[in-house]
């Protein structure tokens, strides 16, 4: 994206003062949505991001300037800027540039502009018909496409130079149905790091479709019990706990502020023996995955914890520098406006050995989460409230009435502790996650999952 | 360089796509181009310093009744044109929509400058030791105060201009700072955290201190909580928790959720829908407001609007679209809204508030004798849902016994449900606090009868 000779002058200028590292990201990035709502094909949105990033970085202190120009003088001035924020007397150079080629690429088999507005427009028409046609009590579709290919270039002063291009695609269903006065909700919304093929995986029709199912099926919950209770998390339905309150605590600039109930614990045990889990991004086409991360260290599969003893934390340059551990290839940044920071790529739970309908049945009164909505976590306390969007009461081992309008408030620890069950099952979903004003794609997953007791707050 | 120089760049580049416009097409065009500096300070040194310039275009054409949207972050000619005949393209793709329109031009609200000679005056290390002053300040107040999680000081300044082939041509320049900081306490091994600001128009005005020391009262009011006892008791909301409450409500009242069957107040103009202490205003043209402009993100210039008045709906917030679909009922209240120049206008709230009552919150406690002080809403926007109207999210706070503050409480839940609320409002606070969630959210002392606190 920037030749050698620009790469040189500017790096060079943002050593002018006193950075021991500088850093330049520059990304192309195209993007796509096309939204249908209220019956019609609202919005066809395309545009086109073109920036770099200037970073210069001494000790655990950090400058950064950023410029919508990739000309030399637009990128001078900004390496100039970054420059002015660690003032002092040159302490470093530009190395040799040698070019760092990821070991595994997510590469779209067919690129999302392949196919025209019209033929997106067909695509969200198509998952609309099938959400409309599930019952009477649809009342309202939205559907969305959303497709982005971004071109990474990374170069720095230790004399790194390296480029990637990842595709991402994803399909959203929501899906409004009322009855009787009470009205409910459903979502289904699949997406990959890969191209067009995501409509192999997912047809349009079947995620519209089963959107409305889960909307409709909801207009025969009843309200949710209040209090402690057993509660089995289907599988993929409970990852995005276990991202909010284990995950972002092991993220490790929260660790390093001290901010996070588990900074200080590798080799403790933080959970029960029965769960482990990982932060990969290198599972081929996930929607978190990346050859690289945005500061071009190879991405990784790193355990977090391993039979419930705390492993490994996710770091970055100047984190991992910090908490002396290695850098795990989890700096990821929403774009080249934004400083990298520490983020979960693809997060999971492992699966486990029980037999999932055998956990079912095992509970004599809980609730079985078949999905959990929004949640929010205080990294410091791992206090967590998460909305439940779907779910079963399971009495005497068996699932019955659906319920709405809980959520379940605790603890990450305190769940991590009285997870006493892991089915040999496995699901996953997509997100995206924020921190810090930043948004980035993440994946999460899990295998059925009992807990023994947790606070359920219902309306009923 | 001055405010008009700025402006006056940005409309040229304007300019010359709206010229570009053929018969029987619409074009409008948006452009941005913002200045930001954000600090941040850690263990009494500056952790990150960060310097942006944001600068981009968005064109909306509209035939046929359909629009399409492009955009760009590169102002070359070259990419302009590219830009504009994409959005050409993508207006072939969508529905048509008879209330699609552009807004005709009207003369801009007068809000006064909103631009301050004073933001240049400020030297980097003047922002620099804000921010230093901003952390030592938290970490001074020791005890139980363990540390910062962040401590940030941040500008901005903006020109933002729009024009369109319908003869709207405006721009106009604001500057924002801010500081705000997460303090950390701990007690017992257990930890908690809040957050204090503040914010201004230049960084002379911006109190410090004042910021550091909320983090710190708000960080230790609620550590050593347990959980409660389940109880059906009133709930006292703090300023910041309300304001939280009323960024869900907006999302309801909002002319676009309510013609697309997504909001509990649809057909209830004219209803009593909360008590009768509330008022509910969105003011766009609020002097000094955290949102306030001369015009919204269409060029439709911004208005006050009344939208609950001693608990009756008055009505909702538009856009062009949306009062267009109205039919003639209906105009645009000025709430056009983009979440920068990548996305087509929706509508949202400018500056949104209670009308404050007379009562300040201490008289407000002694009122509810025993109850709950509410002061962090967790899984709001899982759990407050703008079209069920349920509402059931976890909270921390302290008991009140007696009229006063009494035991800390974590890991519990308030349900209800948002029309309950609305009308179980027993009083409101006088203590008015802009916030800027989501634009600027007005939140005050808020006393809710019978709300269900669960805990173990």
């Amino acid at each position: 994206m920037l030749d050698d000779e620009i790469v040189r002058a500017v790096l060079a200028r943002a050593l002018d003062s006193g950075a021991e590292f500088a850093e330049i990201y520059a990304e192309q990035r195209d993007g796509r949505s096309v939204r249908l709502d209220d019956g019609r094909v609202e919005d066809l949105v395309s545009g086109r991001d073109v920036g770099a990033g200037i970073r210069v970085l001494r000790g655990q202190q950090t400058a950064y300037a950023f410029t919508n120009l990739l000309t030399l003088e637009a990128l001078l001035e900004a390496a100039g800027v970054a420059a002015a924020g660690l003032p002092g007397s040159r302490m470093a150079t530009v190395a040799d540039l040698r070019t760092v080629t990821p070991e595994r690429q997510h590469l779209a088999a067919r690129d999302p502009r392949e196919a025209d507005g019209p033929a997106l427009a067909e695509v969200v028409r198509r998952a609309e018909d099938a959400a409309r046609s599930v019952d009477a009590a649809v009342r309202q579709v939205t559907v969305l496409w959303a497709d982005s290919a971004q071109d990474v270039f990374i170069t720095n002063s230790e004399g790194h130079r390296s480029t990637e291009r990842r595709v991402r695609t994803r399909l959203v269903a929501q899906v409004v149905a009322a009855r009787d006065g009470l009205i409910q909700t459903g979502m289904d919304a699949p997406g990959a790091a890969v191209g067009l093929e995501l409509l192999d995986a997912h047809p349009p029709q079947d995620v519209g479709r089963r959107a409305a199912e889960r909307a409709v099926a909801m207009l025969d919950s009843v309200p949710a019990p209040a209090g402690e209770l057993t509660v089995v998390l289907a599988p993929g339905g409970g990852g995005v706990l276990f991202h909010e309150a284990c995950g972002h605590g092991m993220e490790a600039d929260i660790v390093a502020k001290g901010a996070s109930v588990y900074g200080g614990r590798q080799g403790e045990a933080i959970g029960s023996e029965l769960v482990s889990g990982v932060d990969d991004a290198t599972l081929p086409g996930s929607w978190g995955s990346m050859g690289l991360d945005d500061e071009g260290t190879p991405a990784q599969r790193t355990v977090l914890f391993d039979r419930g003893v705390c492993t490994d934390y996710m770091s970055d340059r100047l984190r991992a520098a910090k908490l002396a551990i290695p850098r795990s290839g989890n700096a990821r940044r929403q774009s080249y406006a934004h400083l990298p920071i520490p983020r979960m790529t693809n997060s999971f739970i492992l699966p486990g050995e029980s037999d999932p309908a055998e956990i079912v049945r095992s509970v004599k009164r809980g609730l079985y989460c078949d999905d959990l909505g929004g949640g929010q976590v205080d990294p410091a306390s791992g206090d967590f409230v998460f909305g439940v969007s779907m779910a079963h009461m399971i009495e005497d081992g068996e699932l019955t009435s659906l319920v709405r309008g809980a959520n379940l408030v605790g603890d990450g620890p305190t769940v991590l502790a009285r997870i006493d069950a892991v089915g040999t099952d496995f699901d996953q979903r997509q997100g995206v996650c924020g921190k810090d004003g930043q948004g980035v794609p993440a994946a999460l997953g899990n295998p059925t999952l009992r807990i023994s007791r947790i606070t359920v707050g219902g309306t009923a | 360089m001055s405010s008009d120089g700025d402006a006056e760049a940005l409309l040229g580049i304007l300019d010359g796509l709206v010229a570009r416009a053929r018969v029987g097409e619409g074009v409008e065009a948006y452009g941005i181009d913002e200045a930001q500096l954000t600090i941040k300070a850690y263990d009494g040194e500056v952790e990150a310093l960060s310097s942006a310039r944001t600068r981009g275009v968005g064109i909306r054409v509209l035939r046929d009744a359909r629009f399409g949207y492009a955009w760009t972050s590169d102002l070359s000619d070259t990419a302009l044109a590219e830009t504009l005949e994409a959005a050409r393209r993508n207006a072939s793709a969508t529905g048509p929509d008879e209330a699609n329109v552009l807004p005709e031009p009207l003369p801009p609200t007068d809000v006064g400058s909103l631009d301050d000679p004073r933001f240049a005056e400020v030297t980097p290390e003047y922002k620099v030791a804000l921010a230093l002053r901003l952390e030592a300040a938290v970490r001074r107040a020791g005890g139980a105060i363990k540390g910062v999680d962040s401590a940030s000081y941040g500008d901005d300044r903006a020109t933002v201009g729009i024009a369109s082939s319908t003869g709207i041509r405006a721009a106009t320049t604001r500057c924002d700072t801010y500081v705000v900081v997460e303090a950390l306490a701990e007690a017992e091994g257990a930890t908690t955290s809040a957050y204090g600001l503040d914010t201004a128009r230049v960084a002379q005005d911006l109190d410090v201190d004042g910021a550091a020391a909320e983090a710190v009262r708000r960080a230790l009011l609620v550590l050593g909580g347990r959980k409660p006892e389940t109880d059906r008791i009133p709930v006292v909301f703090d300023p910041f928790a309300t304001a939280e409450v009323l960024g869900v409500l907006a999302g309801a009242l909002t002319a676009e959720a309510v013609q697309k069957g997504r909001s509990l107040f649809a057909g209830k103009v004219g209803q009593a829908i909360g008590a009768e202490r509330l008022t509910l205003v969105d003011d766009g043209t609020l002097p000094g407001g955290l949102s306030t402009m001369p015009w919204d993100d269409e060029g439709v210039p911004t208005s006050r609007t009344l939208l609950m008045e001693g608990g009756v709906l008055r009505g909702y917030l538009h856009n062009s679209h949306t009062a267009a679909r109205d039919g003639t009922t209906s105009t645009s209240t000025g709430n056009a809204s983009r979440a920068g120049f990548r996305s087509p206008p929706g509508v949202a709230p400018s500056n949104l508030h209670l009308l404050p009552g007379e009562a300040p919150p201490e008289a407000l406690l002694a009122d509810v004798g025993n109850g709950f002080y509410c002061q962090r809403l967790m899984g709001l926007h899982s759990g407050a849902n703008p079209v069920t109207g349920e509402f059931s999210v976890g909270v921390n706070g302290v008991m009140v016994r007696g009229g006063v503050l009494a035991e800390p409480v974590r890991e519990a839940t308030i349900a209800g449900t948002l029309p309950a609320m609305l009308l179980g409002v027993a009083a409101v606070g006088s203590d008015l606090r802009w916030l800027p969630f989501g634009g600027g959210l007005g939140g005050l002392t808020l006393v809710v009868e019978g709300m269900t606190l669960a805990g173990a």
